[in-house]
């Protein structure tokens, strides 16, 4: 099998598939139609601007428009999108793909879990999961048959989750908290999001490993984007358990460090460095070490009624994935489309929502793609 | 007015009947102007409160949809979390010039904030901006909620207490006042009745006693002359006066 990333072999496997991806690169949202939309007044009016996009055949079955049918729509456009070029893959590009859905999996999994634990009907919680992450029916529709005893998990990963993709996740989960000494009841005291932050641990040093193993262009680019990405759970993770019984210095060193994925520019030593802090100063303190979340800090820290620092992620996110689209030859640009799809789908949900409560001047508080007008691209060009 | 027997009995009764009216009617006035106030308090409290509540609750809403953005769809997270409510809402009684209103109060029952750490790879400080806003909110809803419930049952008590006032002022002391002038005319009348026959009596025996004086006069005379005729004269029993006790 010839490495992706190998110039002269590439396009005998993939080259179709790639060359699909980039020309849905265009069926993105341009900055004249995110002109436009800001500029309606009504739902209607935005729904008029849509059906002259990408979007037209996604909202021919809506009477009207309402930002969560918007956002139904949208999804489902990008999952047929990714399931087309899901079908023409072949291996090793087809394993990426399932990659990047594992993430939504390890999403549903957790709902379907905690649902069944407050006592609610599978049928709304699978309406609930994320399109992209489905796993099979039936395997979904035995977990709820699990009683909640850590007995159950057992049981229940043995059987159901060992089937699944994202089976491994939860028992090293499961192995690490069985070795702390913990035969409680796992899913009930600890919070869903904390589980689910470990999940997206294993899962981003899994696929790194993974990518790692492609070599080549993939794993230059992915590696890095994996990187980036793993650096913002550990700030956000920091960051967002400030208040919340994650803080508790006994807490910090034992549960929120083992949140840290295992890779990135931060790790090991500002891993370890942010799983001592304690307040937003010494967090601050910690990043200014590292110049390229300094900046980012920086803008959380000048003010909250600019930009926040999720903007500011996602603004760097944006800037990265949108590089990655450069460069031929690797796999980077499959993971790339669906991210930066889904910040337009975020972006339309946002515009419709401002346009819907009448916050007109919030209204371009959002990150548009492939943007002529992005600061990064206006710097570079005025050079 | 015709049914009541103008006694002077009746009249005693009917005075006190009248006092108790008029007492009664002052009292009902001080606890219809107390109500009054209070009820002009509650509808400016109303007014503040309303005009707060709609900036509030667009700000509430909306910086939901930022903490959306920012953190993604948490809102099945949070309704398949455990659903025991932080905050209640305490139902009181408040006594405002006797009448009884039912207030509201927010209560807070002291349990674990659930999801704390929702948002925990993102957008986690929106989220508690969230929080804060709708509890902002919350607290407003329950004040403007008491409020309204106050006011309307202020009102129904107000209207109650306007109308006996009315009742009272327009019908029950006119009628009291109307038979107790009934009570004093009859016996007026009948005193003058009284008097007016006294008089005539009077009068009539006044005549009465001129006459017998003069018929005596006249026949002490005649006396004299039959006397030699006839003995059984001195005898006769009509020129004697009626001996009276």
């Amino acid at each position: 099998m010839s490495t992706p990333g190998n110039m002269a072999t590439f396009n005998i496997l993939h080259g179709h598939v790639e060359s699909l991806v980039r020309g849905m690169r265009s069926s993105f949202l341009a900055d004249a139609d995110y002109h436009h939309l800001t500029q309606c007044e009504t739902l209607d009016d935005v729904r008029l601007n849509l059906s002259e996009t990408d979007y037209e055949d996604a909202l021919a079955d809506m009477n009207a428009l309402i930002p969560t049918g918007l956002q139904k729509a949208a999804v489902d456009k990008l999952v047929t999108e990714f399931q087309f070029l899901r079908t023409q893959a072949i291996d090793p590009l087809a394993k990426f793909l399932d990659f990047i859905t594992y993430e939504y999996m390890i999403e549903n999994v957790m709902l379907l879990l905690k649902g069944t634990l407050s006592g609610r009907d599978i049928n709304e919680l699978i309406a609930q999961c994320h399109p992209l992450g489905m796993f099979k029916e039936s395997t979904m529709r035995s977990i709820p048959t699990f009683e909640s005893t850590p007995r159950g998990y057992q049981d229940l990963y043995q059987t159901v989750l060992v089937d699944t993709p994202v089976g491994p996740y939860f028992s090293m989960f499961l192995q690490e908290t069985a070795g702390r000494g913990e035969v409680s009841n796992v899913l009930e005291e600890v919070e869903i999001e904390i589980i689910k932050s470990s999940l997206i641990k294993y899962w981003i040093e899994d696929f790194a490993k993974y990518v790692d193993s492609l070599g080549g262009e993939t794993a230059t680019i992915m590696g890095e984007l994996l990187k980036v990405r793993a650096d913002t759970n550990a700030i956000n993770i920091t960051l967002n358990s400030f208040g919340t019984p994650l803080n508790e210095p006994a807490m910090r060193a034992s549960d929120r460090k083992r949140l840290y994925p295992a890779l990135g520019h931060l790790y090991p030593a500002g891993t370890a460095m942010l799983a001592d802090v304690g307040d937003e100063d010494e967090l601050g303190r910690v990043l200014e070490l590292f110049p390229q979340y300094s900046s980012i800090w920086n803008i959380h820290a000048a003010g909250s009624e600019g930009k926040s620092i999720d903007d500011a992620f996602y603004e760097r996110d944006v800037q990265m994935l949108e590089l990655a689209f450069e460069g031929q030859m690797h796999f980077a640009s499959f993971y790339a489309y669906v991210k930066l799809k889904e910040q337009e789908i975020r972006n339309l949900v946002w515009i419709s929502e401002c346009i819907l409560q009448s916050q007109k001047d919030e209204i371009n508080k959002f990150v548009p793609v492939f943007s002529f007008n992005s600061g990064w691209r206006a710097s570079s060009k005025k050079r | 007015m015709s049914e009541v027997p103008p006694t002077r009995m009746n009249q005693q009764v009917y005075k006190g009947k009248k006092k108790a009216a008029e007492s009664g009617h002052k009292l009902l006035k001080k606890k219809a102007d107390a109500l009054k106030v209070k009820f002009r308090d509650y509808a400016k409290s109303i007014a503040e409160t309303k005009s707060g509540m709609a900036a509030d609750s667009s700000s509430a809403f909306f910086s939901l949809t930022q903490a959306e953005y920012a953190a993604g769809n948490f809102k099945q997270k949070v309704s398949e979390g455990s659903m025991t409510a932080r905050v209640r809402v305490g139902a009181g009684i408040d006594n405002v010039a006797g009448v009884k209103l039912p207030i509201f109060t927010y209560f807070e029952t002291g349990a674990a904030t659930d999801n704390a750490s929702l948002g925990l790879v993102g957008g986690g400080k929106k989220i508690q901006l969230v929080r804060e806003k709708y509890s902002h909110l919350l607290q407003n809803l329950i004040k403007l909620a008491s409020l309204q419930t106050s006011f309307v049952t202020l009102d129904e008590a107000m209207k109650v207490t306007n109308r006996r006032v009315n009742a009272l002022e327009n019908v029950t002391i006119p009628r009291i006042q109307g038979v107790l002038d009934y009570i004093d005319r009859e016996l007026d009348e009948l005193e003058r009745e009284d008097f007016t026959r006294l008089k005539l009596v009077q009068g009539k025996k006044e005549v009465a006693m001129e006459e017998a004086r003069k018929e005596n006069e006249a026949k002490g005379v005649n006396r004299m002359k039959a006397n030699e005729a006839d003995i059984t004269s001195n005898y006769d029993a009509g020129d004697d006066a009626d001996v009276v006790f």
